[in-house]
């Protein structure tokens, strides 16, 4: 189903950050999940864990949050990495990524939802297969 | 401002009082801080203020440099991270908000003397906002005049009860001012926002627009206010009712006193700058009925201040690129998600700003790449992806320095305990000690073209890392029981 994604802050994540409990489980629940509006929640099947994925095919699965909050055809997802694997970097030449109102699919998902460190490992870990072509080689 | 740093009870106790937060862009500056050898206690501080101070006795801190996720010693971190920089043909610093304008002038300095990119927070927060500053120029105030004069607060995309905690309480809605004693019960409360946030449940009136539609609902709202009807589509294309935005205009005719306050929400959607343009025109067109002004809620701690610090050093607010010798100013093109989007930096720098976490995955691969030097406190995304990580000093608690509040009024924070090594004081110490160990690299090569020539040598050498021996140690550090 396509969906509006939003992302943002939240105060709780926002104490996860700041307080530097960036690789613990609280920062799991508090920025891997999705608000979902009660109506796309029952059109989604009711679903325990969602897919998103975004117009380049990167895609992540986060718990899914019933909440009243989001208007219909909207979902809410809060800032950290979970996120940004759906975030687009396309800026309108502002230099600010596409945060906000960005067209994505949604579907229910099958597990698990990364933890942040085993997210990180699995979209970043380039350390052992890094090229580190410069940009004349071709590097991107 | 007073203050009082007093032996406590026990002998390793400190008590502090007024301490500034550096947290977000309020910097409230009524903290009060207790800190003994194992626990820190606040006052006043809000859950993220809170989360910060405990920082000064967590279990997490990075206190040892890492090179590729193993300690090391702080000269060799430092040579390290000199020689990367010294290597790269376009270094890019990302100079972060948590911390002080004087540790960002030396970050702008470095970029400055290789001739590479700087940019900083803004860029991924109100970096639009700022360009529409450019654009039409704002008509601003300080938060001492919003808390005690304001009779309407208009937020805009923003929901401050998340994002700035003490706002509401401190500065607007419930804050009893001079000329606005009866607090919420003086004051008209309106939210746009397409979520129903926590903000908008104190709202007079919540106009829930459909994502994206903020420029048209502005412009309906000056049309009114400028004598004509909105177009006939208005409610079809925002999904706002003509009665609401009638009663929104109403509010601003009748206001004596308006802000908008701004957020996130006009900067990060479709639209961004122009949204912002628009903004800054309804208030000027909003003086026309009483006193109104605009002001954007600026998240990251000391984002403003890194504006004003480039802004000073060379002219421009955000996106500079120093490659020809001399300044340019490019969002788009200078800014951090387009240059690593398209591949260009070849080295990295990222002071204070957990760009892992907070950057789109096109973005993040891109660092993945190249060598990349951060300054931590924590462990988190941005340490995982960094080849050097430097220890951080919590700026305003372990070091004294300047912080620009979200409406550009420079807060002087002054430390009240030690950071818990001795091989630097400050960021600022910190990268004072990077910039010279480049100068005498650069020196040592006459500064000809080879020292460009090893950047893609760097890139691969800096790879060697055995990433079992990081998440083993990563493990270790999680087990230990947090504080
Ligand atoms: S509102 Fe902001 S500045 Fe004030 S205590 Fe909370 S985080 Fe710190």
């Amino acid at each position: 189903m396509e969906i509006i994604l939003n992302t943002g802050g939240t105060a709780f994540q926002g104490a996860c950050v700041k307080g530097g409990r960036k690789f613990t489980d609280e920062y799991t629940q508090e920025a891997a999940y999705c608000d979902i509006n009660p109506e796309d929640f029952v059109a989604l099947g009711k679903p325990w864990l969602v897919k998103i994925t975004n117009e380049y095919g990167d895609s992540v699965v986060l718990q899914a949050k019933k909440t009243d909050r989001q208007q219909k055809g909207e979902i809410f997802i809060p800032r950290g990495p979970w996120a940004n694997i759906v975030v687009t970097t396309y800026t309108e030449s502002t230099g600010s990524p596409a945060y906000k109102n960005r067209k994505v699919e949604i579907e229910e998902g099958s597990g698990p939802v990364l933890g942040p460190v085993t997210l990180m490992k699995k979209y970043y870990s380039k350390r052992t297969n890094r090229t580190g072509r410069t940009p004349a080689e071709g590097g991107a | 401002m007073s203050s009082e740093a007093q032996e406590g009870q026990t002998s390793n106790k400190i008590t502090c009082t007024d301490v500034t937060c550096p947290v977000c862009g309020l910097t409230c500056d009524d903290i009060e801080v207790e800190v003994d050898d194992v626990s820190v206690v606040t006052r006043n501080a809000c859950i993220m203020g809170d989360a910060k101070f405990k920082e000064l006795r967590s279990s997490h801190r990075i206190t040892a440099p890492l090179i590729n996720g193993k300690e090391a010693p702080w000269s060799d971190a430092i040579d390290k991270a000199a020689e990367i920089f010294v290597n790269a043909k376009r270094p890019f610093f990302f100079i972060g908000s948590e911390t002080a304008t004087e540790a960002m002038s030396v970050g702008i300095e470095i970029a400055e003397m290789l001739g590479g990119l700087v940019d900083g927070n803004a860029t991924i927060c109100h970096g639009p906002t700022v360009m529409a500053i450019q654009d039409v120029g704002q008509v601003g105030c300080t938060l001492g005049e919003t808390r005690n004069r304001a009779d309407l607060d208009i937020y805009w995309g923003a929901n401050p009860e998340d994002s700035h905690p003490r706002h509401l309480s401190r500065h607007s809605v419930f804050q009893r001012g001079f000329f606005t004693g009866q607090g919420r019960f003086g004051r008209q409360i309106m939210v746009v926002d397409p979520r129903r946030s926590t903000t908008a449940e104190h709202a007079d009136l919540h106009l829930q627009l459909k994502p994206g539609t903020d420029f048209e609902v502005l412009n309906a709202l000056m049309t009114i206010l400028n004598g004509f009807e909105p177009h006939e589509s208005f409610t079809e294309v925002t999904g706002i009712s003509r009665e609401d935005i009638y009663k929104a205009a109403d509010m601003i005719k009748d206001a004596r006193f308006g802000v908008i306050w701004v957020g996130l929400g006009i900067a990060s959607t479709r639209g961004k700058h122009y949204n912002a343009s628009m903004a800054m025109r309804l208030t000027q067109l909003g003086n026309k009925y009483g006193k109104f002004v605009i002001l954007a809620n600026r998240g990251h701690c000391n984002v403003a201040g890194f504006n004003e610090v480039l802004a000073w050093q060379c002219g421009f607010p955000y996106a500079v690129d120093f490659s020809t010798g001399e300044p340019r100013y490019q969002p788009g093109e200078y800014s951090t998600v387009d240059v690593l989007r398209r591949g260009e930096a070849d080295a990295l720098f990222c002071m204070c700003a957990d760009l892992g976490a907070h950057l789109p995955k096109r973005a993040v691969e891109r660092m993945c790449e190249i060598p990349v030097v951060s300054i931590e406190t924590a462990e988190g995304p941005q340490a995982f992806i960094s080849d050097v990580v430097l220890p951080g000093v919590l700026d305003g608690m372990e070091c004294e320095g300047t912080f620009y509040r979200m409406d550009n009024v420079p807060c002087y924070a002054r430390s009240f305990i030690d950071p818990p090594f001795d091989f630097t004081k400050s960021n600022e110490d910190t990268l004072i000690q990077l910039r010279d160990a480049i100068k005498r690299k650069l020196a040592a090569r006459g500064k000809t073209t080879e020292t460009v020539e090893g950047a893609a040598e760097t890139g691969s050498k800096a790879t060697t890392l055995s990433e079992e021996e990081y998440v083993q140690r990563l493990d270790t550090l999680l087990s230990q029981p947090q504080s």
